[in-house]
């Protein structure tokens, strides 16, 4: 399996974009993405476990996750499908949940699929602009700005 | 995690004006004269922008009346960049259990048709 990922610096100026080849034909890798039962299975970093879903995979359906960490934390994560277009595209609204099961800072995800061969090539954007539209007009250049006071920052 | 500080950081940084400011200042704190200098705008244009910076927490701005030079406060922005990676690293992880399952539904879908064969 090839699992190399890779992010392009241009990319990275802007906000957070990650590829990857998965070593999978682009139906099945959609289908992890879609079919909550599947979905259930990755989503989350290793050593999580997925306790609730409820994914209402269609454009302007919900979800709402909770996956408890290996310390046995809970966090909830929810959100709503914008587009869902197979095989090929998946865009969703994201946010994590406080205490009280109010959502933080909204993000948007676009996750891209594309044949290559027999793999399938995964990227995935995430925008920190609460919406799209702001997203295109302001993509440029915040992302730098972090770097540029990460530098600042190591330096004080 | 501050949400609320957080969504009021991303959004005063949506404004190229604002982070010009901002770079500005990580040499050295600045008369808003002098900030204004680069820029093709009124005083008073940028004061709106310096109210948002230090609405969000970004920057400070001394007390003098006529001079209130502005000064960068980073914390916010490195709670930011903080959350970004918080993010890489929650969608890599992912990633690394996407492949390993894909792996295991592809070997099952040739088991099945193996079976199919038969």
């Amino acid at each position: 399996m090839d699992t190399r990922t890779s992010i392009d610096a241009d990319q990275r100026e802007r906000e957070l974009v990650i590829t990857r080849i998965f070593d999978a034909p682009r139906h099945l890798v959609f289908q992890a993405w879609t079919e909550p039962d599947r979905v259930a299975r990755w989503w989350g970093p290793q050593g999580f476990v997925t306790t609730y879903w409820d994914m209402d995979i269609r454009p302007g359906g919900t979800f709402r996750v909770c996956m408890r960490s290996p310390e046995g934390a809970e966090h909830w994560k929810q959100g709503i499908y914008r587009e869902v277009v197979e095989p090929e595209r998946l865009v969703f609204t994201f946010a994590w949940e406080d205490g009280e099961g109010k959502p933080g800072h909204q993000t948007v995800v676009t996750v891209t699929f594309a044949e290559h061969g027999d793999k399938t090539e995964l990227t995935l954007h995430q925008a920190v602009f609460e919406t799209v539209e702001r997203c295109e007009d302001h993509r440029r250049g915040w992302t730098s700005t972090l770097q540029r006071f990460a530098e600042y920052l190591a330096s004080h | 995690m501050l949400p609320d500080r957080l969504s009021m950081t991303f959004s005063a940084l949506a404004d190229p004006t604002r982070r010009a400011i901002l770079a500005r200042l990580v040499s050295g704190e600045s008369s808003v004269t002098e900030l204004a200098e680069p820029f093709e705008m009124s005083l008073p244009a940028v004061s709106k922008h310096l109210k948002v910076l230090e609405h969000a927490g970004l920057i400070k701005r001394g007390r003098e009346a006529q001079w209130r030079p502005c000064r960068l406060d980073a914390g916010p922005l490195k709670d930011a960049a903080e959350w970004l990676e918080h993010y890489r690293h929650f969608w890599e992880q992912s990633f690394d259990r996407l492949a390993d399952y894909l792996d295991e539904l592809q070997a099952k879908e040739e088991k099945d048709g193996h079976e199919d064969e038969h």
